[in-house]
């Protein structure tokens, strides 16, 4: 029982990998036809390294939010190695 | 029935190997010094390290036995990329490289392993398959820059997960048998799929299985970071060979938690040996304690010992247990993505 938030953590981490992972190579990549101009070409570029980026930044911000309430949850009752 | 003999000799050979010669391996180490402290241990012990050159020629043999018995260069390229990850291992075992020189360096893996399809250009499919959705479309440039970054994340994850008596050796068994469940349904339900690339995986179950019997609590040989990142790399190349990544990331999940709180808690890439906290101490009672200095890196092993202190064979096992259901999780991608 003492392990149940951790697998909780882990499979919120496997749920967002599976569907970020499928966002990323179904929606962001195939974004648009390759423009024949630099500037549009440059902005699809950046286009798909933002959405690319803020999928990550997601990833990131769940898992630090999780772990955050976790260690906070935990740390006032942790046991102290009796010296 | 030839094919089922070489499966079966490219999980012997390997794994006899390892048995066979990692006791006189380990004497020898021992009468050159090689012996590092057993710092979790109070008093610590001396256990021989690094094992690594070992584990890659036991690694080397049986991946010779398929790319011999099968005629394929898919072991070659595992190999390659898995050889120069030994060697940047091996040199930071013995002269100790920063912490952002090793990631870099081991870029260097996943571009020869890359480089490879200039010999055989079916080394993969730059498309990932999704459970009940299919396939995406092929996407060469992105899968293979991914391919090649998957290298340094993924020797390091497993470098992370090198701390206690039998961590790395249970981690590495546990997910390379998820991912050579994953690897034989893509073969037994894809047709013109290689079998091959089932063999090519079985070393690696082979050479962590027989490690496991010296690494496991209380140690009698550590494999140094030669052996880890080795086992990252080939971890890595066989996923993308075999073309089960998705099952693979979701199985190594509780290493990339590991990887990611470690290198957000201290910002950035850090040598262990250099951290200014230590993310758990030892008690005089001899259990493992997490840390509660503010400043101390949140790694896996911390957060576990936050709802307690344990000692290293329990630690262990817990890390197994967190391991066993991200295995199961890769198990049921792996089942729901290839059994029509």
């Amino acid at each position: 029982m003492r392990l149940a938030p951790l697998f909780g953590i882990e499979a919120a981490a496997f749920l967002l990998i599976v569907a970020e992972t499928y966002l990323l190579f179904n929606f962001v990549i195939p974004i648009g036809t390759i423009p024949h101009s630099l500037t549009g070409y440059t902005g699809l570029a950046l286009l798909k390294l933002g959405s690319i980026i803020a999928l990550a930044a997601l990833w990131f911000v769940v898992m630090i939010g999780l772990t955050r309430l976790y260690v906070r949850a935990k740390i006032r009752t942790a046991p102290r190695p009796s010296s | 029935m030839v094919d089922g003999c070489l499966l079966l000799l490219s999980f012997v050979v390997p794994f006899l190997a390892v048995l066979v010669g990692l006791p006189p391996f380990l004497r020898f180490l021992t009468r050159k010094g090689k012996v590092s402290n057993d710092v979790h241990k109070s008093p610590p012990t001396k256990v021989p390290e690094p094992a690594g050159p070992l584990l890659f020629a036991a690694a080397l043999t049986g991946e010779a036995v398929v790319a011999i018995g099968f005629g394929t260069w898919i072991p070659v390229a595992i190999m390659i990329g898995a050889g120069i990850a030994f060697v940047i291992g091996l040199f930071d075992d013995l002269y100790v490289l920063g912490g952002k020189a090793k990631p870099l360096l081991l870029l260097l893996a996943g571009i020869a392993f890359i480089a490879m399809v200039g010999f055989r250009p079916d080394l993969y499919q730059p498309v990932l398959t999704f459970p009940l959705l299919g396939d995406t479309a092929p996407h060469f440039i992105i899968y293979t820059a991914l391919a090649v970054v998957a290298f340094p994340v993924v020797t390091n994850a497993f470098n992370m997960m090198d701390a206690f008596n039998g961590e790395i050796s249970w981690f590495t068994l546990l997910t390379s048998i998820a991912m050579l469940l994953g690897v034989s349904l893509h073969a037994a339900f894809t047709s013109g799929f290689d079998i091959a690339r089932v063999g090519a995986t079985a070393p690696l179950v082979a050479v962590a299985g027989g490690f496991l019997i010296f690494n496991r609590y209380p140690s009698k040989a550590f494999d140094g970071d030669s052996g880890s990142l080795m086992f990252g790399a080939m971890f890595a190349g066989l996923s993308i060979t075999g073309g089960v990544e998705l099952a693979a990331m979701v199985a190594i999940v509780p290493a990339i938690l590991n990887s990611f709180y470690t290198l957000s808690s201290v910002r950035g890439f850090v040598e262990r040996r250099k951290m200014a906290a230590r993310p758990t101490s030892i008690g005089s009672d001899g259990l493992l304690y997490a840390s509660t200095e503010p400043g101390a890196p949140n790694t896996l092993i911390r957060l576990i010992l936050l709802a307690g202190a344990l000692n290293e064979k329990d630690l262990v096992k817990s890390l197994v247990y967190l391991t066993l259901v991200a295995c199961i999780f890769s198990a049921a991608i792996s089942i729901l993505t290839w059994v029509p």
